[in-house]
């Protein structure tokens, strides 16, 4: 939460000594100090205790895994990593030896996904916070800078099944690093819905909502990031993503130095699903632009609301 | 503290054929593997020996000597036990040609 200053004149009320002791503990907690929770943490990830309920994202299917579109398909299991270095070794992480790895497979556009799971239990304020950093695999002695395409994450969620104005909202939002070999360096959001396809007899449906198409630069985000010098050398950015799940809007964005605005923004959105009240999924993705494995790592990531 | 435990999916659904091997996948932290592959569908052809590998980067892959016969029917569940692998893994096969097999192949971890 931005910290603002603390009024000496202002009244000891209970929720100002809550406020001032949760920010203290937080700020005196190394494992926590690093982000600017909401009052709620709801996680906090740091891949040093595995993988901290980070999967692989799975596609639908019924009957026959036949059925399941061909971007889930490629999916594989993310990994813990050292990000071990042929030239230099393992990298680590920010304060520990490990960080979720997420890995595509070596072919153009390639794309891989991991997936965290839970319900929502208050449609208000959270915040998505994470140090992240992205290579290609080192199988080129080259800078291979336009070689992952993009890296973002997307949430995916739905409100109770008592509310009133329940949508399947689901804000996508990815750092386009690349195109085409040429370098991009923007923020884009994707608001264009894909086709739901049935997975078998109907009764369970599909759609690749990563698919390649229909994003958009999102207005004066270009931003460059630090990818260092060769292959094999990492440096740790920091994210932050905020969004309102009572108006499922997105609401702030910050990357490092850099304040975004989100204003211009739109989630996809599409009617309720019959079965995914409460949903609260977070997804974190990699996409490559060459035939080069893309690898996203990420540090830690803490999730916080306000409720 | 309880021990890490880790089940991940190296390969789904996946038909082999040719030289055919699954993604690499890290594994440093974990003390153990167990490796077991089930056949989707019903192999056709001769089924090779599968062998396990290993690596010292992820991109340059050693034989590291335990072998792996692939199931010969739908729904056959092999399996290879691991110890001392270092960090990357991988499970690799050689089918002749006109030989194939759809496969699931897990990894099951623990340190």
């Amino acid at each position: 939460m931005p910290a603002g200053p603390i009024d000496p004149e202002a009244p000891l009320t209970e929720a100002a000594l809550t406020r001032a002791l949760r920010r203290a503990l937080v700020g005196a907690d190394p494992r926590l100090s690093r982000f600017d929770p909401l009052p709620r943490i709801i996680s906090h990830d740091d891949f040093a205790r595995g993988h901290c309920g980070w999967s692989q994202l799975v596609g639908n299917y019924e009957g026959s895994l036949d059925t399941m579109l061909p971007g889930y398909a490629q999916h594989t299991s993310a990994m813990i990593s050292t990000l071990p270095h042929w030239d230099a070794g393992s990298h680590g992480g920010v304060d520990s030896s490990y960080a979720l790895k997420i890995a595509t497979r070596p072919r153009v556009g390639a794309q891989n996904v991991a997936i965290k799971r839970l319900n929502l239990r208050h449609r208000g304020p959270i915040r998505f916070e994470m140090y992240f950093t992205f290579k290609p695999e080192a199988t080129e002695l080259t800078l291979g800078d336009t070689a992952v395409r993009a890296v973002g994450l997307l949430f995916d969620l739905q409100g109770g099944d008592r509310d009133g104005d329940v949508e399947r909202v689901m804000p996508h939002l990815r750092f386009l690093n690349a195109e085409g070999g040429q370098q991009r360096h923007v923020w884009q959001f994707k608001a264009v819905r894909e086709p739901f396809r049935p997975a078998g007899s109907g009764e369970t449906l599909s759609h690749y909502h990563l698919a390649p198409e229909g994003w958009q630069d999102l207005p004066g985000a270009d931003q460059k990031l630090c990818y260092n010098e060769i292959a094999t050398k990492v440096n740790w950015a920091y994210l932050c993503f905020d969004f309102d799940l009572a108006t499922m809007r997105p609401t702030g964005l910050r990357c490092n130095d850099r304040v975004i605005d989100v204003s211009g923004m739109e989630p996809m959105r599409m009617p309720a699903m019959k079965n995914l009240w409460c949903m609260l999924n977070f997804c974190l993705f990699a996409e490559t632009d060459t035939a080069r494995r893309a690898f996203l790592y990420v540090d830690s990531v803490c999730i916080s609301g306000d409720f | 503290m309880l021990r890490e435990s880790i089940t991940a999916i190296l390969a789904r659904n996946e038909t082999w054929t040719g030289c055919a091997a699954s993604e690499p996948f890290e594994g440093g932290w974990a003390i153990e593997a167990v490796i077991f592959v089930r056949a989707l569908k019903p192999p056709v052809g001769p089924q090779p020996t599968a062998r396990i590998e290993i690596s010292p980067d992820g991109m340059h892959w050693a034989d590291e000597g335990t072998r792996l016969d692939l199931p010969a029917q739908e729904g056959e569940v092999r399996f290879a036990r691991l110890r001392r692998f270092g960090n990357w893994l991988r499970l690799a096969a050689d089918f002749p040609d006109g030989s194939e097999s759809c496969l699931l192949v897990t990894v099951h971890l623990k340190g």
